[in-house]
């Protein structure tokens, strides 16, 4: 069968620096293309290429057989190839509807005759979305269902999804790939960006996989394992290193003296007379479905949240009742919270990755002259880049250049620069390539070795049962179990967030 | 914080139990223990020559040992054993409910040192050397056998005595503690257990000068012993719960159940409970169709905590509110295990690995 789209020995440069390198790429009529590979592999760069986004340096593109080169998105989707990318690209302020029809209107637009239509094309598509409903006030999954549906309105044969299930609840993702598979039985061609291989293994028909710019293979899905795109992925295997699965007692750090003891805190409705410790030199991994409380019991450690007035609880951090009124004063005592939306809360995007981690330095140390060195954060930038290994093309690049794992490298060495005696990592891993992942794992590690309280929240089970030296489960907004790792399973663990 | 306490007057105080959590993590250790010996009320154990020597009412007693060839004799008093210590060269001695301490000596032999004035509630003893022994005495205005009663008079009129057995002298070392309930001799001074502040202080035997090493334990600390590696084990005779830190805030509550309530009905700690349906009914009962509800604060319960080198807690032993094995009085170690006198379940128990 001839292809869809063919892309051939495709480069990208970004000043002289090869992002992909003679990639050839693929995609069938209504076929699921799963695109892998760790952060800064090519992917995005790749698909953009495709959508029209940025233009191929070198390489050519045909599209139905025809040599296209597109200057614009806009070009591209008038040809039927719409992208989907990580950050929605939707308006929040208009509503469901409009965002749908934007750009599409007719001279005199009846609101109310958009709205029906929307309703009529939202519902031939499956999608439980009011049409009236702000953008700004839609969850994850259902901006994504919006983003979809404006793809679908374009009639776009071709839709590239760049990480779709990042930011998606499992039962969301169930949603999501039940659409993926209507769409392609109505004939569309889907490629779309994972990290989460189980997805790519499980849904796609032929995955491909990128490693350094380069195309690494490419094939059915059905003869590919988990090992061999891990493989292929890293050049090395990193299961065992991943996913080693239950440890013995004596694999399992002590724990030090306690450092924040949290006794009966409540927060409304969300978080109700939790209580529980953490210890320094060890990982507490915390588990629990969304919406269980966790993030927001860490909240209110950090300062972020505040407990309630009456009957709120207490918090002692070494030693001392703590009630932090802004998050600045739990950093300065050594509390810092990495977060679990790198995107919104964790960097400043468009500045430069010393920028932010001396951003960093800065809330932390308020002890410091009222000037911004120069050479110290450049000295800075540097030290921290090489520890914890941030890759970017030059230290001036914009946090919003780097991969998903390069700048959730620099939210946690935003966080480390202010020596924090206690971190908490709020899914460190969300929308990370496994390589890299490999990486943040190690420097956890090294961080409770270093004898530092570390607090990993995760929904990820595997993740949770590596890290962690203690388990505590959370749901319902309280803690309501805890597991030593040599003796906990999945299924245990779940059991307790369910029942 | 200080606003806080400030706020507090107006929107009332929180009350707030540490949780068991960490080193406290639950388990039913203690439930599965083996039974050791069955006794009434076995309340303090300590070694001698091997041998595991526990004290039940007037009598102290010997755990049956392979090990140590001579059968040791059981001893009687005329008045209830309140402590017990063994010294390194083999001394006996035993405190008595009235503050009286009998130096036993093995040919049989007894000498009896009395009380220092003003007090009558030893709680632990322990030798410093041959010649010297240091006394907790839990209250000076209650007996040890009262202890819940100073405890709802929220009592802090105990002291550590330094005893001279040559000369019978006694010395204070520091005063003014809420019911000291153990006492450990470390080279770098003594580890004393305050029960009703739920701490372990340090005390210089020089000075008399106090210093919190550990606080905000999840119930009430009693007695310590000396672990193989260098660490502490710590029993905890009863557990913390809101119910009863409530009605420790709400003094006329407090005195009007003293004076109209029995005692072994108060909503105070307890070594064992769920023995009579006239139990105070917190939260409404805490018992359903025989159940125990799993929300029901426990007034007794079961817990051993293992302390490292640096006094921190690195491991528990538990009886669950819905067991009988509670009121974890005493705790000591040798070669054959780790022993556990559960006063409220009429048992010592023998716990054998992951000690």
């Amino acid at each position: 069968m001839e292809p869809l789209i063919e892309m051939r020995k495709v480069t990208k440069t970004y000043r002289g620096v090869p992002a992909i390198r003679e990639v050839d790429f693929d995609l069938r009529h209504g076929e699921i293309h799963a695109l892998v590979g760790e952060n800064g592999a090519g992917k995005t760069t790749l698909t953009k290429i495709m959508a029209g986004v940025i233009e191929a340096t070198e390489g050519s593109m045909l599209y139905r057989g025809k040599d296209v080169r597109y200057a614009s998105p806009a070009e591209a989707l008038n040809d039927g190839i719409a992208m989907v990318f990580q950050e929605t690209s939707l308006v929040p302020s208009l509503t469901v509807a409009q965002n749908i029809y934007l750009g599409d209107e007719a001279f005199l637009n009846r609101l109310r005759g958009t709205y029906i239509a929307a309703q009529q094309f939202l519902q031939s598509l499956n999608f439980t979305v009011d049409p009236t409903a702000l953008v700004a006030t839609l969850g994850a999954a259902k901006r994504q269902m919006v983003e979809i549906a404006r793809a679908v309105h374009h009639r776009a044969e071709v839709i590239i999804f760049d990480e779709p299930t990042a930011s998606l609840t499992p039962e969301e993702k169930r949603h999501f790939f039940a659409l993926l598979r209507r769409l392609k039985a109505r004939g569309v061609s889907i490629v779309f960006i994972s990290h989460a291989l189980e997805e790519a293994l499980a849904h796609a028909d032929r995955i491909t996989i990128l490693r350094d710019g380069e195309l690494v293979a490419t094939g059915e899905a059905a003869s590919f394992d988990r090992d061999k795109v891990i493989r292929a992925m890293v050049g090395r295997t990193l299961s065992n290193e991943l996913y080693r699965g239950r440890r013995s007692a004596a694999e399992l750090r002590p724990g030090g003296a306690q450092v924040l003891s949290v006794q009966d805190i409540s927060m409304g409705n969300v978080v109700r007379n939790n209580s529980f410790s953490i210890f320094e030199g060890q990982i507490t991994g915390v588990f629990g479905l969304i919406g269980s409380g966790r993030t927001e019991t860490f909240k209110i450690v950090a300062g972020i949240h505040k407990r309630d007035f009456i009957g709120g609880g207490e918090i002692e951090f070494n030693g001392r009742p703590v009630r932090y009124l802004v998050p600045r004063q739990a950093v300065k005592d050594g509390i810092v919270y990495v977060t679990e939306d790198r995107k919104v809360e964790g960097f400043f995007e468009t500045m430069s990755i010393a920028e932010n981690l001396y951003s960093g330095l800065l809330a932390a140390d308020l002890e410091r002259l009222p000037y911004i060195s120069l050479r110290e954060m450049r000295a800075m930038a540097g030290e921290w880049g090489k520890r914890i290994n941030i890759r970017a093309i030059n230290e001036n690049a914009r946090v919003i250049e780097l991969s998903g794992g390069n700048q959730q490298k620099v939210v946690i060495g935003k966080g480390l620069v202010q020596k924090p005696r206690l971190i908490i990592f709020d899914e460190p891993t969300r929308g990370v390539d496994v390589g890299a992942i490999a990486e943040i794992h190690h420097l956890i590690n090294k961080l409770a070795d270093e004898g530092l309280a570390v607090v990993v929240i995760s929904s990820y089970l595997p993740e949770i049962m590596n890290l962690s030296d203690r388990i505590l489960v959370c749901r319902q907004g309280r803690i309501v179990e805890e597991f030593s790792p040599s003796e906990a399973t999945e299924e245990k663990i779940m059991y307790a967030a369910v029942h | 914080m200080i606003l806080d306490r400030a706020l507090d007057i107006f929107r009332g105080q929180a009350i707030t139990i540490p949780p068991l959590d960490g080193a406290f993590r639950p388990n039913t250790a203690l439930d599965d223990a083996e039974t050791a010996a069955t006794a009434p009320a076995p309340d303090h154990l300590c070694v001698k020559d091997g041998r595991v020597l526990y004290s039940s009412a007037t009598q102290v007693g010997a755990l049956a040992s392979p090990a140590s060839g001579q059968a040791f004799p059981s001893l009687s008093f005329d008045r209830p054993v309140a402590a017990l210590a063994t010294s390194k060269g083999g001394r006996l001695a035993v405190a008595l409910a009235d503050g009286a301490i009998v130096i036993c000596e093995d040919a049989g032999g007894r000498r009896e040192i009395p009380a220092p004035k003003g007090f009558a509630c030893p709680t632990a003893l322990a030798f410093g050397d041959e010649e010297t022994l240091y006394v907790c005495h839990g209250s000076a205005r209650h007996g040890p056998a009262d202890w819940a009663l100073d405890f709802m008079e929220k009592g802090a009129s105990g002291a550590v005595w330094r005893t001279a057995l040559g000369s019978g002298r006694h010395d204070p070392i520091a005063r003014g503690l809420s019911y000291p309930h153990g006492i450990l001799v470390t080279p770098a001074g003594l580890i004393v257990s305050e029960s009703w502040r739920h701490r372990l202080l340090s005390v210089d035997p020089a000075s008399g000068a106090t210093t919190p090493i550990l606080s905000k334990l999840p119930g009430y600390p009693g007695r310590l012993a000396p672990a193989p590696d260098g660490g502490a084990w710590l029993a905890l005779f009863a557990p913390r719960n809101r119910l009863i830190e409530f009605v420790l805030l709400e003094d006329n509550y407090r005195h009007d159940m003293m004076r109209s309530v029995e005692r072994q009905h108060w909503i105070a700690p307890a070594l064992s409970s769920g023995r009579s349906f006239l139990e105070p009914l917190q939260c409404g009962s805490i018992k359903t169709m025989g159940i125990h509800k799993p929300w029901a604060p426990s007034r007794s319960y079961g817990l051993v905590a293992r302390l490292d080198a640096r006094l921190r807690p690195v491991a528990s032993f538990h009886s669950r509110a819905n067991s009988t094995r509670h009121g974890a009085t005493s705790v000591v170690e040798t070669g054959a295990g780790v022993f556990v006198a559960a006063k409220g379940g009429d048992a010592i128990l023998r716990l054998t690995g992951g000690a």
